[in-house]
């Protein structure tokens, strides 16, 4: 199984919904989404999310194992570290104003699956997640930054590209090819 | 910047100079929080470990910043929704009522208890203990003192979880803040009134070394969001603790992303967002 880590924030619902409705039912991988949410938006994403998503979309409770074919939903509010046993969640403060934070779901994921972690960036408007994609780049894993041309807001996919010094990006469709051909 | 063996002689450290043990937090978190501590300390891993060694003020100073604080008046309105309609009702007819809340930080959730109670008429009648590891947040918590800037953001989850009833939407209280607080926006002060404070008795407990702090049985027990620090095993040993330190059919409220996996799960009925003592 590979661990897919898709962080996103401003402009980058429309992308994350193409991608979980165009994945195959029984998807032999785990799907981590870290997304900034507006502050007082807490409820309903995982409903919105849910509506044409292909693979059950849940957010995870500490502790919780995870098991491959299911997109699991950084909560609001918490921190989401992927461990050797499963999810571990923490409240502490906002790191890059964002709670949660992708980069540290990145270097979680990266520090314990290593080159089993593919990690994606999309659109945003701010720089999390760029020091996170580099440490999965570094950890031997694979990273894919969607094409600034094709993201509402460039900020989040430019700073990764420049700290990773990667010379490629794709669109959302070809995101989705590489998804569905990824073998376990 | 460091690895699993220095994390290893730090805990250790630690607990030989200090008699906190963290061997059991969850090594993810705990590990980041180190981190944020030699950042902001401009220490390196070694001096760190050194200076806790040797110098017991600052080894106070340090658990204080791992150990992590953050908090909200009334967090997660549907937690306390089910407190209200759920959990509450069942003890109102009690003639006393006995709450503990466990990692209470600086005391916003055991205001928002206070609220809570006093809206249901059962203030006067309830006992309200409280305790953290960090004697700093308890003295905020006992000042009832905040800054309106870090604690206003939270007024929405006040109304929400005081005045919208998730079981009969056309109902609508008007609670308003002032009732319960003296807000000066041009100081930045948040203060809770003077006739709600004096209503908690205080304590520092240690929820890893500790026994029952108060000696006493509990109606409900809130501990949220303080076990996603402790790995599962540390984690049951406190979800066998609260089991003991409960009364029967006593409710114990977790955070909204917590529950109770392995062998205690058995002995609690879980309803909605509590978990309620079965005997
Ligand atoms: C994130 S805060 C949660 C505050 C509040 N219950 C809430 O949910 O908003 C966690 C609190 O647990 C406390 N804590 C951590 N380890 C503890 C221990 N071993 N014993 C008692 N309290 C502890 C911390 O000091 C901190 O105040």
């Amino acid at each position: 199984m590979k661990y897919i880590v898709i962080g996103g924030s401003a402009g980058s619902f429309q992308t994350v919904s193409a991608i979980l409705a165009n994945l195959p039912k029984n998807y032999p991988h785990a799907v981590f989404l870290c997304l900034h949410r507006l502050k007082n938006v807490r409820g309903g994403f995982v409903e919105a999310l849910s509506l044409k998503s292909n693979i059950p979309v849940c957010e995870p409770f500490d502790k919780d194992q995870i098991v491959p074919g299911i997109a699991y939903l950084a909560p609001a509010n918490y921190h989401l570290y992927v461990t050797n046993d499963g999810f571990s969640l923490t409240t502490e403060e906002a790191i890059n104003h964002s709670r949660p934070s992708i980069d540290v779901t990145f270097f979680s994921l990266a520090n314990t699956k290593k080159n089993d972690v593919v990690g994606i960036l999309l659109s945003g408007a701010n720089k999390d997640g760029a020091a996170g994609i580099k440490s999965i780049l570094d950890a031997g894993g694979k990273i894919i930054v969607q094409s600034p041309d094709e993201c509402q807001v460039k900020t989040m996919p430019l700073a990764a590209i420049k700290l990773t010094s990667i010379d490629y990006s794709m669109n959302t469709k070809d995101i989705i090819d590489f998804l569905k051909n990824l073998k376990g | 910047m460091f690895n699993q063996e220095d994390i290893f002689l730090l805990i250790k450290a630690i607990k030989d100079n200090g008699g906190y043990d963290f061997s059991n937090y969850s090594e993810k978190s705990f590990a980041r929080r180190v981190e944020k501590v030699l950042i902001d300390y401009r220490l390196d891993i070694y001096s760190l470990i050194n200076r806790v060694k040797i110098d017991k003020p600052f080894l106070e100073e340090i658990i204080k910043s791992i150990t992590v604080n953050t908090t909200e008046l009334f967090r997660d309105p549907q937690a306390w929704q089910a407190l209200k309609y759920r959990v509450l009702p069942r003890l109102l007819s009690k003639s006393e009522i006995n709450i503990w809340h466990a990692g209470c930080s600086i005391g916003l959730e055991v205001y928002s208890m206070i609220i809570l109670l006093n809206e249901l008429g059962v203030l006067n009648k309830t006992k309200i203990y409280a305790t953290d590891i960090n004697s700093d947040v308890l003295k905020t918590a006992e000042s009832g003192v905040y800054s309106y800037r870090a604690v206003s953001e939270y007024l929405n989850n006040f109304n929400s979880a005081l005045c919208e009833n998730p079981y009969n939407f056309d109902e609508h209280l008007v609670i308003t803040h002032d009732q319960y607080f003296d807000i000066n926006k041009f100081k930045d002060t948040f203060k809770v009134k003077p006739e709600f404070l004096g209503k908690v008795i205080f304590k520092k407990h240690d929820l890893v070394n500790d026994k029952n702090p108060f000696d006493i049985k509990y109606d409900l027990i809130l501990c949220r969001n303080v076990l996603i620090y402790f790995n599962n095993s540390l984690q049951n040993k406190l979800f066998v603790d609260f089991w003991n330190y409960l009364q029967p059919n006593g409710a114990l409220l977790l955070g909204i992303h917590e529950s109770i996996i392995g062998p205690l799960s058995a002995k609690f009925d879980k309803k909605g967002l509590v978990y309620f003592k079965k005997l």
